[in-house]
């Protein structure tokens, strides 16, 4: 079996919102929050806007601090390392963002832009960090290399753009890349092509993803474990097939239900959906956060919060019906 | 039985930019018949806002080129001078909800008062029948009564999108365009607004042109569905024929490049990138990314063959008598 | 990123304003550079503000060019001066040396003064005697002004040098020997009875210039003067290093002169380096200072960055102008210490308005994919921060140069310039002081004030230019 690479341990992140001229009260973004992922596995965060994903991935690259909790990386606790204390976590761990038009400097051509990293944590000279780049660009399918160095941003489509994105975090050879719904400003006939080259680089290079995304339906095929977050706790986790095919969770079910597909038949009938919308982070309802939208909920719903449990083998819940 | 309540015919929008001029609507044959909801299906740059605002003549300052016919009760759009448009066919017969609808209103009116502001613009009813009539309309989109006194930023995302749907029902118009109505929203709302549009389709009986570029939300509502690529139609017919058996190959890969939730069947994607609208390839504009292309695609621009009843394409591959 | 550079230079070049402002910054730094080459450093205080540099100089005269425009010819100034005689006789006693100056005088006035200078005499036996003659158009011969040279002091041994450090002037106009010389000249010749004192009080160089016409009144004798200047000494060894006859003239060169007889091509021409250098200067310290500031406290944030904001308004928010008096007043009237104090408060504007766009850039995702790859916050700052507000700064630069241009000329037009370095607002200031704003001095004032508002608009012209460079919005639609 593959070793654990990164493991968050209670999780908490809150931001202050500024209420009054002088008042502030605690957002709680993430909540709360456990997370493995194992060398070379691709573990998906689904959840919708404002549900705390894109937070916890900021966290486990330690953009953030959290409140409390850990931020175990490869056996080492970098919760509250200094900056300068995290340079070896920084060549190791890297991020592709969301988007790609605001993601890259528009100022540097995309030699330099892949070449900064390599500058900063002083890797080879000026020949072999070339050769390096040459080498990420082509891993992306940036061809000809000659062509795409000189460019800059702006001469570039977004899906090329996002490839740069791609090579840049590749460069220095990380094990952990946190993407941050990488493919969300992609044209749909695109997306999927990003998609399995992350997956081929994945297997090529042995990399652990932690791939942040709205879109439950590319994490079902682009991901080997899926975790969905509802107001900043994770309510379900499963490996992706099972996750998809057997949701435990009144809130996965919604998800799932919500998502169409392209059938004619769609349009002759209602879509079951989920209630009302989820309420403010800032003032969580008690208990099981989802119970003033579920259809199921009963007795203990509003007044414990329910743990994540096994449920089934390796598909963990928090929801009282199990 | 059917009646045709809109005819585009011929329509052509261009615009001038400094690179040149950009064909964004050209040639696009389109019939929405009372009560039918037209999906416009494209990706991203394909002219499908363009045509939006081409039918209801807004116009932006660079156009280059405007013609064709848009017939509307025996008028047409295209010759109609600003002022008849406004007073005879903007928001009172046709009306749209835009891109981003959030960004509509006006953060510092009630929206109640937004809802209304149409009626009171158009001047034949006091203020406090316009009010009556903006109640009715919110309350037909399932808004609560209180929501009339609030302001937008009182408001979630569903119930914003909620209020621009009331503002563009108001004038009892005959038909609908919606300029990716969901595209900010998070799935589960999405899935409510597609409820709530079902309904006004089914209670109201009014047509909508409902434009997306994701394929299977557009299956959520459309009787009729048009593929859009490069500024033309490429394929039209029944959501039937055009979801279960399409014939142009641009709509069968963008059908395949959709992550399914169901089943095994992985996602697909189309090599390449759109073409630039300033300067589209000879002959049929897909060619290059084609898997079936043939000689004569790269020379002829393909006429519009009808393969079944009612589902015309442009694709020399049914073509065949030529 | 040269592309970028020669985009953006194509860009500011398609306006008229951005050619019309690099003509005339062109003019300004040719200009300057000449001043610099062949001005002296200590200008100021050696020439500007030397009084006896300018005595020989006509005050208060109009530029020579007015000439043109007017139907009464007034007269020029003439210098005349030579270092070797025109002429050397042999005489009993030693050798005397003449001087030999010719005038045509046309103008329809007397001129405004006479004087004589000599320099660098050396005697060795009996003080050399110099005398002064004129020839008159009228054939008549006067002789002017007869002067020893001071005999040795006890002790002195010769060679006796006189006038080495400070050259010998003498004004005929008031001196009282001249007057009584003409007065018998006048009475012998005309038979016009006039006292030395009335002489005085006529002006010595009216009546040489001039035929009496009754008592009182003269007319003006126009034609060819021949002033001789006689130096008798009595060794071979004897010298003299220059001499030098002015008779003052009522305009003077291109530009005039002021109340005290000071050359105003020669300040004027001299403020244009000035101008430019605490324009650009000041300029460049200030922006570099407000951006500087304005980036670490935006991207820095916390404690600093509210430390910079609350001083930046405090500055920005406390009248300006009277404090720079006081301070100058306190600290002392001293180019540095000016440009120091238009630092201090100029800095502030730039700063707010750099802090709120990076913290619009800040936010951006590129910033944070920069510290997810490692890069400190220098490097950030350095590296993507500064490349996207730098155009914005370049502009303000520019747009900053005037202001301070402005600036520096009201403080010097308070009477609180560099007083070691004319500038223009100082001049305008002394033309302000001393009256010539009232007697209608135009030349002293207009110039100065043209010029200052010339450089301004030359550096707001390129800063419109830049305009569309800096200012996306303003771009043609591309």
């Amino acid at each position: 079996m593959s070793s654990e690479l990164i493991r968050l341990e209670n999780v908490k992140m809150y931001f202050e919102s500024r209420i009054g001229l002088f008042k502030t009260i605690p957002v709680k973004a993430v909540d709360g929050v456990n997370v493995r992922i194992f060398r070379g596995e691709t573990l998906a965060l689904v959840g919708e806007s404002g549900c705390g994903k894109t937070t916890l991935g900021r966290v486990s690259l330690r953009l953030l601090k959290p409140v409390s909790g850990r931020i175990i990386f490869d056996g080492v606790d970098i919760t509250d390392k200094e900056e300068k204390e995290l340079k070896w976590f920084r060549k190791r761990a890297q991020a592709v963002f969301q988007d790609p038009y605001s993601s890259i400097n528009p100022f540097m051509t995309v030699k330099e832009i892949l070449e900064e990293p390599l500058i900063l944590h002083h890797v080879g000279d000026s020949e072999e960090r070339l050769e390096m780049i040459a080498k990420a660009l082509t891993d992306v399918k940036l061809t000809p290399i000659e062509e795409f160095m000189r460019k800059y941003p702006h001469m570039l489509s977004g899906g090329q753009r996002q490839r740069v994105g791609i090579a840049r975090a590749l460069i220095l050879k990380p094990e952990y890349i946190v993407a941050d719904e990488p493919v969300s400003m992609i044209d749909a006939s695109s997306r999927a092509e990003i998609l399995y080259l992350l997956k081929e680089l994945q297997e090529k290079y042995k990399i652990s993803f932690l791939y942040i995304t709205h879109d439950i339906a590319t994490a079902k095929h682009f991901s080997d474990k899926i975790a969905v977050m509802y107001l900043g706790k994770i309510v379900e986790q499963a490996e992706a097939y099972e996750l998809v095919r057997n949701p435990l969770h009144p809130y996965t079910k919604g998800l799932i239900e919500a998502v169409p597909e392209p059938d004619p038949s769609n349009r002759l009938k209602e879509r079951k959906v989920i209630l009302g919308e989820p309420p403010s982070p800032i003032n969580p309802p008690s208990g099981c956060r989802f119970h003033p939208r579920c259809p199921y909920r009963f007795e203990p719903c509003d007044k414990n919060e329910p743990e994540l449990k096994e449920a089934r083998i390796n598909h963990y819940v928090a929801c009282y019906l199990y | 039985m059917l009646m045709i309540l809109l005819e585009l015919n011929q329509l052509k929008l261009y615009y001038t930019t400094i690179r040149g001029v950009v064909r964004a609507v050209d040639n696009v044959d389109l019939n929405v018949e009372a009560g039918e909801a037209v999906g416009l299906v494209g990706e991203s740059g394909c002219g499908k806002t363009s045509m939006a605002n081409a039918i209801i003549k807004m116009l932006p300052n660079n156009v280059a080129l405007y013609e064709g016919r848009i017939i509307l009760d025996g008028l047409n759009i295209v010759d109609l001078p600003e002022d008849e448009v406004r007073r005879k066919v903007r928001w009172r017969q046709i009306s749209i909800v835009f891109q981003g609808a959030m960004n509509v209103l006006n953060p510092v009116i009630k929206v109640g008062h937004q809802v209304a502001e149409p009626l009171i613009i158009h001047g034949e009813m006091d203020r406090d029948e316009a009010y009556k009539i903006a109640r009715e309309k919110m309350k037909l989109v399932g808004l609560h009564e209180e929501v009339f006194n609030r302001y937008p930023h009182e408001l979630s995302g569903g119930m914003k999108q909620r209020v621009v749907i009331a503002m563009a029902l108001v004038m009892n118009p005959k038909i609908v365009i919606l300029d990716e109505p969901t595209s900010a929203l998070d799935v589960s709302i999405q899935a409510q607004i597609m409820n709530l549009l079902k309904k006004l389709k089914r209670e109201l009986n009014i047509s909508m042109i409902f434009i997306t570029h994701d394929i299977a939300l557009a299956s959520d509502i459309s009787d009729k569905i048009a593929v859009m690529y490069a500024g033309q139609i490429v394929e039209i017919g029944s959501a039937e024929q055009v979801l279960i058996s399409p014939k142009h190959p641009y709509t069968q890969k963008l059908l395949k490049a959709t992550p399914k939730l169901t089943g095994e069947e992985k996602p697909e994607f189309i090599p390449g990138t759109p073409p630039d609208l300033v300067n589209p390839p000879s002959g049929c504009r897909f060619h290059p990314r084609c898997p079936y292309v043939m000689d004569i695609c790269r020379e002829r621009e393909p006429r519009r063959f009808e393969p079944e009843k009612g589902q015309k394409t442009m694709c020399w591959l049914y073509g065949g008598e030529t | 990123m040269s592309t970028r550079f020669k985009e953006a230079f194509q860009e500011f070049w398609r306006l008229n304003v951005s050619k019309i402002g690099v003509v005339f910054l062109t003019v300004l730094v040719i200009l300057s550079i000449y001043v610099v080459v062949s001005y002296p450093l200590d200008f100021g205080v050696r020439y500007w503000n030397n009084p006896l540099y300018w005595a020989d100089y006509p005050k208060s005269a109009p530029p020579s060019w007015v000439n043109y425009f007017s139907n009464e010819k007034i007269p020029e100034h003439y210098t005349f001066s030579s270092i070797k005689p025109s002429n050397t006789l042999l005489t009993e006693s030693g050798i005397r040396l003449i001087y030999l100056f010719k005038l045509d005088f046309q103008a329809d006035k007397t001129p405004t003064f006479l004087s004589l200078t000599v320099k660098n005499v050396t005697y060795y036996d009996k003080p050399v005697i110099i005398r002064l003659n004129v020839t008159r158009p009228d054939g008549k011969n006067i002789e002017l002004y007869r002067y020893t040279v001071p005999a040795p002091y006890v002790d002195e041994s010769p060679p006796y040098k006189r006038f080495y450090d400070q050259s010998k002037r003498i004004s005929l106009t008031g001196d009282l020997s001249v007057a009584s010389i003409l007065a018998r000249f006048l009475s012998r010749e005309y038979n016009v009875t006039i006292k030395p004192s009335e002489v005085n009080s006529i002006g010595q160089h009216k009546i040489i210039f001039s035929i009496p016409k009754g008592d009182t009144q003269f007319t003006v004798l126009k034609g060819d003067y021949t002033f001789y200047i006689i130096v008798d000494t009595y060794d071979s060894r004897d010298s003299v290093g220059e001499v030098k006859l002015v008779v003052g003239g009522d305009v003077y060169g291109f530009m005039g002169t002021d109340s005290l007889g000071r050359d105003l091509s020669v300040g004027l021409l001299f403020g244009f380096p000035i101008a430019l250098f605490i324009g650009i200067v000041t300029s460049t310290i200030t922006t570099l200072l407000g951006a500087g500031l304005g980036i670490m406290g935006g991207y820095i944030g916390g404690k600093l960055d509210e430390v910079i904001q609350r001083t930046a308004d405090f500055v920005n928010n406390i009248p300006l102008l009277p404090l720079l008096i006081f301070l100058a007043f306190i600290l002392g009237q001293n180019l540095w210490i000016i440009v120091f104090l238009l630092v201090v408060f100029g800095w502030p504007t730039l700063t707010i308005i750099v802090r709120s766009m990076v913290l619009q850039l800040k936010s951006g995702q590129f910033i944070e994919a920069a510290i997810a790859i490692g890069a400190p916050r220098w490097w950030i700052m350095f590296r993507h921060i500064f490349p996207q507000v730098a155009p914005f700064i370049f502009a303000q630069l520019i747009f900053f140069t005037p202001t301070f241009i402005l600036l520096e000329a009201a403080l010097s037009f308070l009477g609180l310039g560099d007083p070691t370095m004319p500038t223009w607002g100082q001049i305008l200031e002394y033309g302000f002081r001393s009256g010539g704003i009232y007697v209608g001095l135009w030349w002293w004032i207009i110039p100065p004030g043209l010029l200052i508002i010339w450089t301004a608009i030359t550096f707001v012209l390129i800063a419109l230019g830049m305009e569309p460079v800096v200012n996306p919005r303003l771009r043609r639609m591309k």
